[in-house]
């Protein structure tokens, strides 16, 4: 375990967060010295089937001294093409819904909750169940896929294999009640496209019931297996003053405060939430009102508005806001991924680690690159 | 190692049968689109103006045409006219950008028979290098699952693999953005001949909802759909590689 990292001084902070930067204005960086200090460049293109996006480690031996990301490559101004689509809300909904495919659902929900508050109208008690539903189960697909592959990077491939597969009938779930595996299309403004009705509910009852089952098993071989634990424990530690510090959310920021925030941490909140989230589909599909998944704040009025919804998406709270000027018309959106706040983290997390840390760290966060890009 | 086994014996073979068996697609799975010879100027300008995606729908010369390329699937224009519906059909790959122009009519489909002795001489081995070129990752997602033990597309000999120099063809995703241009250039010459270019998802054919990048070369391979379902992939690389 290493000792308790902090920063020295707000130089210093500031240096931290002035190595995230897009890919057409990288810091200047005094080159380490010493024999053993060499650089590792990575990227855009990646070995794996993943998203672009340039790593540089600079390190000393083994160990990284320091990690600086560069980002930007899969900018395609989703925002700018949000507001272009002013009156055609079903193109501003594909659109934030391929903001980051892999948060689709609570994006729809983010921008629908918006539209909503413009022209007042509201979901139903389906719609919401429908909301709700699609989110958890979104989020359940995800945990899976990520503590699968990180059981796979630490080659235990029991879990890795079963939860790859697991991962899948969670999507399959989603596809049941929409049609589509991630979800598009099936919220609008106002409600939603598709309805849970008695034989859907029933059907998605039976698979959960399964899946569980199956999950829980492949968990618990995973969490109880002593060569993963010792593998994931102390390593990429954030502690909790630093995720304070850089300002962290969700599963990253939960895991350094709730528990000691290195990766078997992240791996637990991750857990965690999986029961979570099975509890709210639980309520919903015994009949229990949704309270909805997602909220928006509106201030300002007459001639200018700014409206502001979130959802907690799987990673973390989503935050989309818009501006709407004295013609009512959009003149402004802005979308945060929660990725966008947790970079510095993944980078903090793998200070002082081995370089061959990096996957395992990596995979505990699992950020995403399109939605901090936009 | 024990409760390793166990588990292993509780999860049992889980393998999908397809192929050759039909996959299992959701109740609402919207596949191939069509259009009723019959429709009418007014319908069609109905179904037109729901439509999110431009020019996905349009009329030329010949009639009324979907096409896939652009399509995100979403099935807002069968909701509001009955001569357009989303069948069933999940073989939406094709090797020519014009198969995938769905013209009113057309409701016999056939998916096209690779000819191409360049393609077929892959049939047992395909290795495939993805490049994510400013999408979404839901298709990056949606490749990765043919990789897990439901899918498993390793027992056809396809995989995706970590370099250039080691592949048959490069799988692209995603419209092309600015910052990826020079990097889907270098890895597409960085591949050795004779290689493909497989365009997967309706970003990379068209740019979809976004600005379409440049290609390095004309696809061989088209698989629309935003994203396409894993069964459309599969199916579509094999019949790629004469195997289906």
């Amino acid at each position: 375990m290493t000792e308790t990292r902090l920063f020295g001084s707000e130089a210093e902070a500031r240096e931290f967060l002035d190595g995230f930067r897009h890919y057409e204005n990288p810091p200047s960086v005094a080159p380490l010295k010493g024999d053993a200090a060499h650089e590792v460049a990575v990227g855009p293109v990646h070995a794996g089937v993943i998203e672009p996006g340039h790593f540089r480690f600079q390190c000393m031996g083994e160990d990284v001294y320091n990690l600086q990301i560069f980002l930007g490559y899969q900018h395609r101004g989703v925002e700018g093409k949000i507001v272009a689509a002013d009156g055609n809300a079903a193109l501003q909904l594909a659109l934030a819904e391929t903001c980051a495919g892999d948060t689709s659902i609570a994006a729809a929900t983010c921008i629908s909750e918006i539209l909503e508050s413009r022209d007042g109208s509201a979901p139903g008690a389906g719609a919401k169940a429908v909301r709700t539903v699609l989110l958890e189960l979104e989020r359940i697909a995800n945990h899976v896929g990520d503590l699968g592959a990180l059981a796979g990077d630490v080659a235990f491939l029991p879990t890795a294999s079963f939860c790859g597969r697991i991962r899948g009938d969670y999507l399959n779930m989603t596809a049941l009640v929409c049609g589509n595996r991630f979800g598009r299309g099936a919220i609008v403004p106002g409600g939603a496209r598709v309805t849970l009705d008695a034989p859907r509910r029933e059907e998605l009852a039976k698979r959960i019931a399964a899946a569980k089952k199956d999950l829980d098993g492949a968990l618990k071989l995973m969490f109880e297996e002593p060569t993963v634990l010792e593998r994931l424990q102390g390593t990429g530690v954030v502690p909790r003053e630093v995720a304070e510090q850089i300002g962290l959310v969700g599963v990253a920021r939960r895991a350094s405060v709730e528990l000691n925030g290195d990766v078997l941490s992240r791996a637990q909140v991750r857990r965690t939430e999986i029961e979570e989230a099975h509890a709210r589909i639980a309520a919903v599909l015994s009949g229990g009102a949704s309270r909805g998944a997602a909220e928006a704040k509106t201030s300002g009025k007459g001639d200018f508005q700014v409206v502001v919804a979130t959802a907690e998406a799987w990673r973390g709270p989503l935050v989309h806001a818009a501006m709407f000027g004295a013609d009512g018309k959009m003149s402004a959106y802005r979308i945060v991924d929660p990725s966008a706040r947790n970079w510095p983290g993944l980078a903090w997390a793998l200070r002082g680690e081995q370089i061959s840390n990096f996957p395992i760290c990596n995979k505990s966060f699992n950020l995403s690159y399109c939605g901090t890009d936009r | 190692m024990l409760k390793a086994l166990i588990a292993r014996l509780k999860q049992g073979f889980r393998t999908g049968k397809f192929p050759p068996a039909a996959p299992n697609l959701p109740p609402d799975f919207r596949g191939r689109p069509q259009i009723d010879d019959d429709i009418s100027p007014d319908e069609f300008a109905r179904a037109q103006s729901v439509c999110p995606v431009k020019q996905a729908l349009f009329c030329d010369f010949e009639g009324a045409k979907l096409d896939m390329g652009r399509c995100i699937f979403c099935g807002r224009c069968a909701e509001v006219c009955d001569k357009i519906r989303f069948t069933k059909e999940y073989r939406l790959g094709v090797f020519s950008r014009t198969d995938l122009l769905v013209k009113a009519g057309d409701l016999d489909y056939v998916p096209p028979r690779q000819t191409n002795p360049a393609a077929l001489a892959l049939r047992h081995s395909l290795s495939l290098r993805e490049v994510s070129a400013g999408g979404c990752a839901a298709c990056e997602l949606d490749a990765n699952v043919l990789g897990t033990l439901a899918w498993d597309m390793g027992r056809f000999g396809i995989r995706f693999v970590a370099s250039p120099r080691h592949a048959d063809a490069i799988y692209l995703t995603g419209p092309v953005s600015k910052g990826m241009q020079l990097g889907l250039d270098k890895t597409y010459a960085a591949a050795p001949e004779p290689k493909f270019l497989v365009a997967a998802g309706a970003c990379a054919i068209s740019g979809g909802l976004y600005d379409h990048g440049n290609l390095p070369a004309t696809p061989a391979l088209f698989i629309p759909g935003c994203p396409p379902h894993p069964a459309t992939t599969l199916e579509a690389l094999l019949r790629f590689t004469g195997r289906m």
